[in-house]
């Protein structure tokens, strides 16, 4: 049965191109635009894997990373950032958000900068999904 | 009433990371969520004879606004706060009204009118429009020194000027809301000459007794709160006065209220607290009534 990735960006050309890529590689691409809209599509459709933008309205990728890596249900959901914020932002920022919180999360397996080339994606997404 | 979140309304030649940084003190208050927004006006990207819809020039101007936000962003992010932003293709006031459906902020940063003056008599500036169509505090964004700095602590010693009106409550509920970053608060109130008619020096002097008696009522209660307050009755021209408080005391900004009568009455006669926003040289923030 193929696997449910949802891309959680709000550039509507973001969005399509990551969503040609899975939908090529046989994978089933759910979308979200926003950091809000993300978390309820998680909540309700249990994808397999995410694909997160940072900086969006409603809600940024730092704060639903953060959630999700705190959170007992959603701790292992693989999430591969694909953002134009770099990465040494991307973890100051969970430093920072884990000391509000006193949690600790893990680095992203995989957080690739835009933009990237299709195959570069979807190997990323292979990766964490077979 | 607390700043939490504050929607940036930037075109980048009015208000860059120097203005941003400058708001960053409301930290010490609240603010924790900052939502940047670009509008790109049409016009930009019209159809033109022989061109058509300049989609080349939507994706360039889209993408340098990106850059710029991202930038911006890396740094809010890092200090752990949370930020968003939209850049559209639209029309300035309707775009920033969607926007604050969609995220409620407690503050919008706006710089100075983007209109040119002829459009300004004939449609108002984009403040006077804004102010009439939202209950949201709106700070507008100038630079004080003619060498385009902004001043770095912009809260630090601001000219609250009070007409009385019912706006007066809520902008005291919002001061309060910022009593973490002002240092010191100026208050005045402007006697206007009409009122001062009287030939006889006992009552001039009486409605000055009057108004100041209110004032001190009013910094007491800024001081309960750990505001250092202090009062000013000025007589004249409440525009040309309330510009000429702020810079003897060197204000860093000065703060209005702004009621329903008054948007009204502006479009035919001009409103002070418009009139200010739009001319003064020091930042201002407009505090609208309740609906």
């Amino acid at each position: 049965m193929s696997k449910k990735v949802l891309v959680v960006d709000d550039d509507p050309d973001v969005r399509s191109f990551v969503v040609t890529v899975l939908e090529e590689n046989q994978y089933i691409p759910l979308i979200a635009q926003d950091g809000v809209e993300g978390l309820e599509k998680i909540e309700k459709e249990k994808p397999d894997l995410v694909i997160l933008d940072v900086l969006m309205p409603r809600g940024s990728g730092i704060r639903l990373y953060h959630h999700l890596k705190t959170n007992d249900q959603f701790k292992k959901l693989p999430i591969i950032m694909f953002t134009g914020i770099a990465l040494r932002s991307f973890l100051k920022s969970q430093k920072v958000l884990d000391e509000f919180k006193g949690a600790e999360v893990p680095k992203p397996d995989i957080y690739l900068e835009k933009p990237v080339d299709p195959e570069v994606l979807a190997t990323a997404v292979r990766k964490k999904l077979g | 009433m607390e700043i939490k979140k504050l929607l940036f309304v930037t075109k980048f030649e009015d208000l860059c990371y120097d203005a941003l940084n400058s708001l960053l003190e409301l930290r010490k208050a609240a603010l924790e969520h900052v939502v940047f927004l670009n509008v790109i006006e049409r016009d930009k990207v019209a159809m033109k004879r022989g061109a058509g819809y300049l989609k080349e020039e939507e994706v360039k101007l889209k993408e340098t606004a990106n850059i710029r936000f991202i930038d911006w962003a890396e740094n809010l992010f890092e200090m752990g706060m949370e930020v968003g932003a939209y850049i559209e293709v639209s029309t300035l006031i309707p775009e920033i009204l969607k926007v604050i459906e969609k995220e409620s902020p407690d503050l919008i940063v706006i710089g100075r009118s983007h209109k040119t003056t002829l459009e300004q008599l004939y449609s108002g500036s984009d403040v006077s429009e804004l102010v009439r169509r939202t209950r949201i505090p709106i700070l507008v964004f100038k630079h004080i020194a003619e060498d385009k700095i902004v001043p770095e602590k912009l809260f630090e010693r601001p000219l609250l000027a009070t007409n009385w009106s019912e706006t007066g409550i809520r902008m005291v509920e919002y001061i309060k809301g910022m009593k973490n970053v002002i240092g010191e608060i100026h208050v005045i109130h402007v006697v206007k000459d009409s009122v001062l008619k009287s030939p006889n020096a006992h009552a001039v002097q009486k409605v000055r007794k009057s108004e100041r008696k209110k004032l001190d009522t009013l910094c007491n209660e800024l001081e309960d709160l750990g505001i250092k307050a202090r009062s000013h009755v000025y007589v004249g021209d409440p525009q040309k006065e309330i510009e000429k408080a702020a810079k003897e005391y060197q204000a860093s900004m000065i703060i209005l209220g702004s009621s329903d009568k008054a948007a009204i009455l502006e479009r035919w006669v001009g409103s002070i607290s418009k009139n200010i926003a739009d001319d003064s040289v020091f930042p201002c923030l407009i505090i609208p009534g309740k609906k």
